[in-house]
């Protein structure tokens, strides 16, 4: 099964505020494409405008399926959940007054969704041990790594075949990073995901990215072919690997 | 006088009591305690429930639980056109919704209430059927039938409603949305769809709630007023939105206005349940089973 995400001259904005400008990028099938970039530089919004939370004001977004091709800003956010696009959101977003169990089946609301959900709920219970043992726990209660987890098996659940994910290190402890990062990295292999990551972790993300993108102020500022691309470019060096990285 | 008998008494039937005022209440607790909409002309379409019920039991002669049944799909229909009503005209339109929606549904009460009267008067009806008049006797005890069957009725609705929350798919997303609507979108679920639905849901369940409470007693077209304190009392005290809360306040309330009644007389039991809402807003506002 073929896919791929193409955006092209995208705009976007909140009123007075340009959070887009005039972005290009592509993601191919079986890829995992970094979005990276500091805070404020506009990744959210990028990855609402594919979801169909934010209206873009001009540009394309064109999801090609089996030589099928959709125009993402024409449809609703449950019709692009249909076609297989979920996305993992910054601050995880869970219901915290409802349990593990009914996160994850809100997961699987589209009817397109339900006949998979036992294969989906093993799956998020194989990768995700804790998961299951938590399952009658308040989301809410959960630490802020277990959140995470659930938030990503949360997605998984609507059998998506085109992954975004939101800054998933933000607010975890260095360790859970990682781990974080490694399970996306494995879940990815296994269930045949195309992926797009926001971060702001740079040598995080260029684990299990095969290439990336570097986004400033809302443009494009770096399109990199792989991940040895990325690390020897000059903006990557001055913004991530001079010291603060 | 008072002994320990009549206060048995006061809390058995202060429990068959608790367990109507639920099934009167659960409605509000999905459209007040899940959805945050500031109905308080729930009783006054309880109250519309019941005189729906009295003309199909009058004119036709058909049961008032079968009646209540009848008029539930109307119902639900009514609760999907009042809550676009108010999310055209309230909720869309930004931050003060509250208020504003309490006038809304004021109004809305008192316009109730006069098409009531202007259609049936202002005097008391009721109902007939086999179960109402006749009464269970033990000893000293004397419990009346229709308050056993209200009793019944009204277990099985908040017992029915509360799963439908727990283990639909509808039902779950009705219990997210007011948590995060923005998350349910992504989860493919359309917000405003989803809360339209419950309010239609909220306000369906009030076709059984309302037979209930033309069963229990004669019904006048200001009863609603009556009920103002005790739906908001129960739906407060419950915890917003949980049912098991809902079925727990109820019968706390049920059992306090019996024994007041009873020790002190009828003229304090209005004040009941104002008295219990206040204490509760000012000592325990997250309710009872809140966290």
């Amino acid at each position: 099964m073929a896919l791929s995400l193409a955006i092209d001259g995208l705009h976007a904005g909140y009123g007075a505020v340009k959070a887009l400008r005039g972005i290009a990028i592509g993601v191919e099938s079986g890829e995992t494409v970094a979005l990276l970039g500091t805070n404020g530089n506009g990744k959210s919004t990028l990855m609402k405008c594919i979801m169909g939370l934010v209206r873009p004001d001009s540009g394309s977004i064109t999801l090609t399926i089996d030589g099928a091709a959709h125009d993402l800003t024409r449809l609703t956010t449950e019709q692009i959940v249909d076609l297989g696009v979920a996305l993992v959101p910054e601050g995880r977003r869970l219901f915290p007054k409802l349990t593990v169990k009914e996160n994850l089946m809100l997961g699987a609301f589209r009817k397109t969704a339900r006949g998979a959900i036992d294969r989906n709920l093993a799956l998020a219970f194989e990768t995700f041990p804790v998961l299951k043992e938590r399952e009658h726990q308040l989301a809410g209660t959960m630490s802020g790594g277990q959140q995470q987890m659930l938030a990503i098996a949360r997605a998984l659940m609507s059998s998506p075949r085109l992954l975004l994910i939101d800054e998933p290190s933000v607010g975890l402890s260095p360790l859970l990073v990682s781990q974080t990062i490694a399970k996306i990295g494995e879940l990815k292999a296994r269930v045949g995901l195309t992926v797009l990551m926001a971060e702001q972790n740079f040598n995080q993300a260029i684990r299990i990215a095969d290439r990336g993108y570097i986004i400033v102020h809302g443009e494009i500022a770096v399109a990199a072919r792989s991940v040895d691309d990325l690390k020897a470019n000059d903006i990557v060096k001055r913004l991530y690997l001079g010291g603060v990285a | 006088m008072f002994s320990m008998d009549l206060l048995l008494g006061a809390v058995v039937l202060g429990v068959l009591l608790g367990c109507f005022y639920a099934a009167v209440s659960v409605g509000l607790s999905v459209s007040f305690g899940l959805l945050d909409v500031p109905h308080v002309a729930h009783p006054a379409f309880l109250v519309l429930a019941s005189y729906g019920v009295f003309l199909l039991n009058d004119r036709y002669d058909i049961d008032p639980l079968v009646a209540g049944l009848l008029i539930t799909p109307l119902f639900f229909v009514f609760g999907l056109v009042a809550y676009r009503i108010y999310y055209e005209i309230f909720e869309r339109r930004g931050s003060d919704a509250a208020v504003r929606g309490i006038a809304f549904f004021f109004g809305i009460a008192f316009i109730i209430e006069v098409l009531i009267i202007l259609q049936f008067g202002v005097d008391q009806q009721s109902v007939s059927a086999s179960y109402i008049g006749k009464s269970w006797r033990f000893g000293e005890f004397r419990i009346p039938i229709r308050q056993l069957v209200a009793f019944a009725v009204a277990l099985g609705l908040t017992g029915l409603l509360a799963i439908y929350l727990s283990k639909t798919f509808m039902g779950r997303a009705i219990r997210a949305v007011a948590q995060d609507e923005e998350a349910l979108r992504l989860m493919g679920a359309n917000p405003v769809r989803i809360k339209q639905f419950a309010f239609g849901i909220a306000t369906a369940v009030l076709g059984m709630a309302g037979a209930l409470l033309i069963i229990v007693a004669p019904v006048e077209p200001t009863l609603d007023r009556a009920y103002i304190g005790r739906t908001f009392c129960v739906v407060v005290m419950a915890g917003l939105g949980s049912m098991t809360g809902t079925l727990i306040a109820a019968i706390i309330l049920g059992v306090a206005e019996t024994i007041v009644l009873t020790v002190f007389g009828a003229s304090w039991a209005p004040a009941i349940s104002f008295g219990m809402l206040l204490a509760v807003l000012a000592f325990r506002p997250q309710g009872l089973l809140g966290r």
